[in-house]
């Protein structure tokens, strides 16, 4: 296809991950533990793991998987801090994404059809249980409100497949839509996450 | 909302890339797509911050024990080196760290290399819990800092600034104290593990001493599992020490005992 005539709705307003000073702290962190600091890798771990543990038990669901997932992204860090690069987006996002990474690859290799049929039970009442988790900060309610404010196959779709761990094609079966549908709406509603919560 | 007729294209796929929604292959090929579009890279980029921000929406506290174990567990892994312009820099995939973490709760062996004093670490592990609920709060501040907050963020300063280093003494009439501290920061972090417990009329007290004369730094808290502190001394000046001496509760303003333990802080 043509990718030069691409569309790309919304694009171009936020200059994304490039400024990745934003509030500073975890870059620094993330090149001190690259020098082998472990009581950086303490205040890593205490900046993080909750997060990590937190989309991991969203994904997986069961509590002893989650802890050795988050474990196992906390090592990786470890390991691959010096490889983190600033101008490829914030420490956060770089964290994050290794660890919903790791928590989607767990399910997709491990979860059995059975029990993905049982997910897929569950996994609709996800977005309100977000309020039932331990933390109520602002930063919560703030993406709270902005999921409220997506429309309501934009939120599923992305609820679906970020704390669901399902895949773009599973979420259109289950939301009984077509597979270019829900792309759209993923890609559209997380555009508009993304402007609602002024990511820089 | 906008008509999107060509809206099945690859560079829809934005969207469910930064999620993890899609096949391997899909990400491959999306991937290469990203090579040859500058735009979907910035886009990608910046969905990838929102998601990120999912996930801290749906942060929990790991359980205490988790970090110990995690921190003994990365004693045993060797990290990469960063990349070297010219090197080919492939990151193994599929690493599994399951054997690692498997043996890292037993007790250490006698070859086991920790590279963790026990009391460094229980140290490290006690600022660490300190940090979360900083790091916590982190992403919900917004304004000010409350007293608590700022020691907090300076706790965390001081960790994770570069020259961070360790400094452990026994104290005369028991336990250890501990200081993190950078030079760079100008400040120190201080804990004490297994003081001596003191009847109620009296605390310790900790001071700075420089040739110039004796500052109050503050009273230790009461001890809560063995652990005492941790208490942040900021502004350090040069040639400073740190001591620690025994005072009636209400505190002095100049020590009215010899130090029960003296660091000398250097630079």
């Amino acid at each position: 296809m043509n990718t030069a005539g691409g569309e790309h709705p919304g694009s171009g307003q936020r200059g994304a991950g490039a400024s990745s000073a934003r509030q500073g702290g975890l870059e620094v962190v993330l090149a001190a533990v690259a020098r082998g600091d472990d009581a950086a890798f303490g205040v890593l771990y205490a900046q993080a793991a909750p997060a990590v543990l937190g989309i991991a038990r969203r994904v997986l669901r069961d509590p002893a998987q989650s802890e050795e997932v988050m474990q196992e992204v906390l090592l990786e860090l470890w390991r691959t801090a010096a490889r983190f690069d600033p101008s490829t987006g914030s420490a956060e996002a770089w964290i994050m994404t290794v660890a919903h990474r790791r928590a989607v690859d767990r399910v997709r290799s491990e979860q059995r059809a059975a029990d993905r049929e049982l997910r897929a039970a569950t996994a609709s009442v996800a977005y309100d249980e977000v309020s039932d988790a331990a933390l109520t900060s602002l930063e919560h309610q703030r993406v709270r409100r902005c999921l409220e404010g997506l429309t309501d196959l934009q939120r599923e779709s992305i609820t679906l497949a970020y704390y669901g761990g399902y895949s773009y094609r599973e979420v259109a079966q289950l939301l009984g839509l077509a597979i270019g549908t829900v792309k759209t709406r993923m890609r559209d509603g997380l555009i508009r996450l993304r402007d609602c919560l002024g990511v820089e | 909302m906008r008509a999107r007729t060509r809206g099945t294209g690859l560079h829809t796929l934005v969207g469910a890339y930064v999620m993890d929604a899609i096949t391997d292959a899909d990400r491959a090929s999306f991937e290469r797509h990203l090579l040859s579009c500058e735009q979907c890279r910035e886009d990608a980029r910046g969905l990838r911050e929102a998601t990120a921000r999912l996930a801290a929406a749906a942060a929990l506290p790991p359980r205490p024990e988790l970090l110990e174990q995690t921190m003994q567990a990365a004693a045993r892994v060797r990290q990469l080196p960063p990349v070297v312009p010219g090197r080919s820099h492939q990151i193994p995939a599929g690493q599994r760290w399951r054997h690692v973490l498997g043996t890292a709760w037993r007790p250490a062996g006698a070859g086991a290399r920790l590279w963790l004093a026990r009391a460094t670490l229980a140290v490290v592990v006690a600022l660490a819990v300190t940090a979360t609920v900083f790091g916590l709060h982190m992403s919900s501040m917004q304004g000010k800092l409350s007293a608590v907050e700022q020691r907090d963020a300076m706790i965390a300063t001081v960790l994770g600034a570069r020259d961070a280093t360790t400094l452990t003494a026994k104290v005369t009439t028991g336990g250890t104290a501990t200081v993190v501290m950078s030079h760079r920061a100008r400040a120190l972090v201080f804990t004490a593990n297994g003081l001596t417990r003191l009847p109620t009329a009296q605390a310790y007290e900790l001071w700075l001493m420089s040739p110039v004369g004796d500052t109050p730094v503050g009273m230790l808290p009461p001890a809560r599992k063995g652990m005492s502190g941790p208490m942040v001394v900021s502004r350090l000046g040069p040639g400073e020490q740190l001591a620690m001496t025994v005072e009636p509760a209400s505190g002095s303003r100049h020590p009215t005992s010899a130090p029960v333990v003296m660091v000398v802080l250097g630079g």
